[in-house]
């Protein structure tokens, strides 16, 4: 009787429970599968860098529209609010480009005066030896001033007062010369008036690598544009030249046309030889 | 090759001389102001009846009197803009004795009278404000919106040649 109740129970409990053990075991299945994922690093990767890759390549392609002004604006603060320590960090940057520059120039003015001294038997090195004996500058600093000898680039001729150019001649054709003319006679005022000399003219102005020689007339004045070594003794024969060239003008300077005066300038370039590099 | 005229914009700070010559020449106008200091030269070619003229425009300092100009700006000048703002009095105030002055040392010089800013009050006032003889022969200008901009400078040109 126990027994068949037994039995009977066994029964009951099978059908009630066996759907349950299934699914325990099939979720326990499972378990030991994500398990298994998450703890060995091969399998993780597996799922998980496709998504990282993904979330990788959109977060770049979004820097610069999302990022970019706020970095940028916040660059900017920065190196506003410390310029020091902006400088204090460019400092050898720029040290080291300047240095290699310098060293880049001294090479090449070596090399320059390398092949003049090879030359010693030529015609130009012997006037030179002649020049510096009787000049009594040394053959060297000869040497060094024909490497960078000046070179007169472009040439104004200028009404005094009103600034208005009355003949130009120029290698270069950049800037509108009636302005640069304009502006030329403003500062010449500007200067002569600031700096009251009684009747006194501006004769020069300097900007890095050119000088602005200003030689004054009666009713005009010339502006020669010069770039390299600017000697006393080219300022000499600068203004020996303009002087010589100025006769040709004052006389007529009020009845010559723009056209006229700029090819009487053009041909004043053409006779004058310049020492060449 | 075209003839060079100078020509010199005077007036009151501010008045708006430097807008009206970046107008003419450069077609362009900012709001923002910045002071000149000392002078700005400009330059444009216009053709007048067949002939091309350049006008080398000197943009000086603006000054509250013509005796404070540096007269080195005004030496060989050929032409004068007198240019004020018609919405501050300080600069119109002492028109005449402006005009007496350019009548007495540049007696030769022709010039032109500009009221500018017009686009800041009506028309209306406009009339009203500036109806003494002194404004007779005043060109009323907008920089900002490039009214009558042009035409003062060709009724200076008109005088010039």
């Amino acid at each position: 009787m126990v027994q068949e109740e037994e039995e009977k129970l066994q029964l009951l409990r099978d059908i009630l429970l066996i759907d349950d053990r299934q699914v325990a075991d099939a979720i326990a299945q499972r378990i030991d599968l994500i398990t298994e994922t998450i703890e060995k690093k091969e399998k993780l990767s597996e799922k998980v860098d496709p998504i990282i890759e993904e979330r990788l390549t959109r977060f770049v392609s979004e820097i610069p529209v999302s990022l970019g002004p706020v970095i940028t604006q916040t660059l900017k603060e920065e190196i506003e609010n410390s310029k020091e320590q902006v400088v204090e960090a460019l400092y050898p940057i720029m040290g080291k480009m300047i240095k290699r520059y310098i060293q880049h120039e001294i090479e090449m003015l070596s090399e320059n005066i390398n092949k003049k001294v090879n030359n010693t038997f030529s015609l130009i090195s012997f006037k030179r030896k002649i020049r510096a004996r009787f000049t009594g500058v040394r053959e060297s600093d000869l040497m060094i001033s024909e490497i960078d000898a000046p070179l007169v680039n472009e040439l104004f001729v200028i009404q005094k007062g009103s600034g208005l150019l009355l003949g130009n001649y120029s290698n270069t054709s950049r800037v509108d010369k009636d302005m640069v003319s304009g502006m030329l006679t403003a500062i010449k005022s500007f200067v002569e008036d600031a700096f009251d000399g009684g009747n006194q003219d501006l004769e020069s102005i300097e900007y890095e690598l050119y000088k602005i020689h200003i030689q004054n007339f009666h009713t005009y004045y010339i502006a020669a544009v010069i770039s390299g070594t600017y000697s006393r003794s080219f300022e000499n024969i600068l203004e020996n030249k303009l002087l010589k060239l100025s006769k040709s003008l004052s006389s007529s300077i009020s009845s010559l046309t723009k056209e006229e005066i700029d090819g009487i300038l053009k041909r004043f370039f053409q006779k004058w030889r310049v020492p060449k590099k | 090759m075209p003839s060079s005229k100078k020509i010199v914009m005077l007036g009151h700070f501010g008045v708006g001389k430097t807008s009206l010559v970046r107008r003419y020449v450069d077609s362009a106008f900012s709001e923002d102001y910045l002071v000149t200091l000392g002078v700005q030269v400009k330059s444009k070619e216009v053709n007048y009846k067949g002939e091309t003229i350049k006008l080398i425009i000197w943009d000086i300092e603006g000054n509250t009197s013509l005796d404070l100009a540096r007269k080195s700006y005004l030496m060989g000048s050929q032409g004068f803009v007198y240019v004020f703002d018609v919405t501050r009095p300080e600069t119109f105030n002492h028109l005449q004795s402006e005009l007496d002055f350019l009548g007495t040392n540049y007696s030769k010089v022709p010039y032109v009278l500009v009221g500018n800013k017009k686009d800041l009050i009506s028309s209306d006032q406009i009339q009203q404000q500036f109806s003494d003889n002194i404004f007779q022969n005043t060109t009323f200008t907008s920089a900002k919106e490039g009214e009558n901009v042009e035409s003062f400078f060709l009724d200076l040109l008109t005088q010039l040649i």
